[in-house]
């Protein structure tokens, strides 16, 4: 007994629609970040600069660099040890205002040869910046930071 | 003269009370929202600002929603939506309390104390009381402070369906490690 043509059809339908679903399910679920190094910066900054915007109007700052890749240009005021990784500051020595790098895990040996007095690009996605009550200060994070130069 | 001589108490008062405040820039924020059904939501955030007075027990901390990181983007991007954490309206999450029991720790002498902690922790825009105990390690000059609690998601005006499905942790897990200089 054989099938009709029709009902063949329809269940070899049915198996690919079965299949590209679970893919992608597959797919969406297990998906990780792009190395950082293989993504292309929106902007490209000097520190100073780059803080002066947020200090400005950190709305607008927020809306043109929250989640955006950038490369940040300037001199490393602090090391901050955090957990096990390290964090890499890069302050306006006079307002106290600072912008802070957290490494990508698989980037971190970078981070830990960079010095203060060093000067640096990084190039990581940024999360924003706001005014900290507790420092009294205009302060600006990444994420999943990587060492450009 | 008086005028000058109040001005310059002033100074040195406020001075000698910054002074005693221990800060970090690089505290780590942790949650864990796993659950059986799904391993995924859990992240943490390593450049939250903390503060801790040792003279009056103030404790604090600040967060930037967005800088929570995981390991999948596509939980990264819901974390971040307006179903969730709404971090384009609600950019952060803080905690503002004390340590009740301060007696109990001697900043002046290494070991390490448990503490009891009482405070407001506002998350999504709300805000709601929050006790908890965690632990202080003094080593020398060093304070180290670590807290673990968990919190009720819809208390914080977080509803989803993903939660009720059992997929999202209803009391997720929080971790607070700060190492104040």
């Amino acid at each position: 007994m054989s099938l009709k043509p029709a009902v063949k059809k329809i269940i070899i339908t049915a198996i690919t629609i079965f299949i590209i679903t679970c893919c992608s399910i597959w797919y969406i679920f297990t998906e990780k970040f792009t190395d950082t190094v293989k993504e292309k910066a929106d902007y490209a900054v000097n520190v100073l600069s780059f803080i002066n915007e947020f200090k400005i109007n950190d709305s607008l700052a927020n809306k043109k660099y929250a989640e955006k890749i950038i490369e940040v240009t300037g001199v490393v005021t602090e090391i901050e040890m955090a957990d096990s990784t390290v964090n890499i500051k890069l302050a306006d020595t006079t307002s106290g205002s600072y912008v802070i790098f957290a490494f990508q895990q698989q980037h971190l040996a970078e981070a830990k040869i960079i010095k203060e007095g060093d000067k640096v690009t990084i190039k990581g996605s940024c999360s924003g910046g706001t005014y900290s009550q507790i420092l009294e200060t205009e302060y600006i994070v990444f994420k999943r930071c990587v060492l450009s130069k | 003269m008086k005028k000058t001589i109040c001005m310059l108490a002033i100074v040195f008062v406020s001075g000698a009370l910054f002074a005693q405040k221990k800060t970090t820039t690089s505290a780590t924020v942790a949650f864990d929202a796993t659950t059986n059904l799904d391993a995924l939501p859990k992240a943490d955030n390593k450049t939250v600002v903390a503060a801790l007075d040792p003279k009056s027990g103030m404790i604090a901390f600040e967060a930037i929603v967005k800088s929570f990181s995981f390991k999948n983007p596509m939980m990264q991007d819901h974390f971040n939506s307006d179903k969730w954490l709404d971090s384009d309206k609600f950019p952060t999450v803080v905690f503002k309390g004390k340590i009740t029991n301060l007696k109990a720790v001697d900043f002046k002498k290494d070991g390490t104390y448990l503490t009891e902690v009482k405070g407001d922790l506002t998350i999504h825009g709300i805000t709601k009381p929050l006790n908890t105990t965690g632990s202080v390690v003094v080593t020398g000059k060093a304070i180290s402070a670590t807290a673990a609690f968990t919190i009720k998601v819809n208390d914080y005006g977080i509803i989803n369906k993903a939660i009720d499905n059992g997929k999202v942790a209803k009391e997720p897990k929080i971790t607070i490690t700060a190492d104040f200089k």
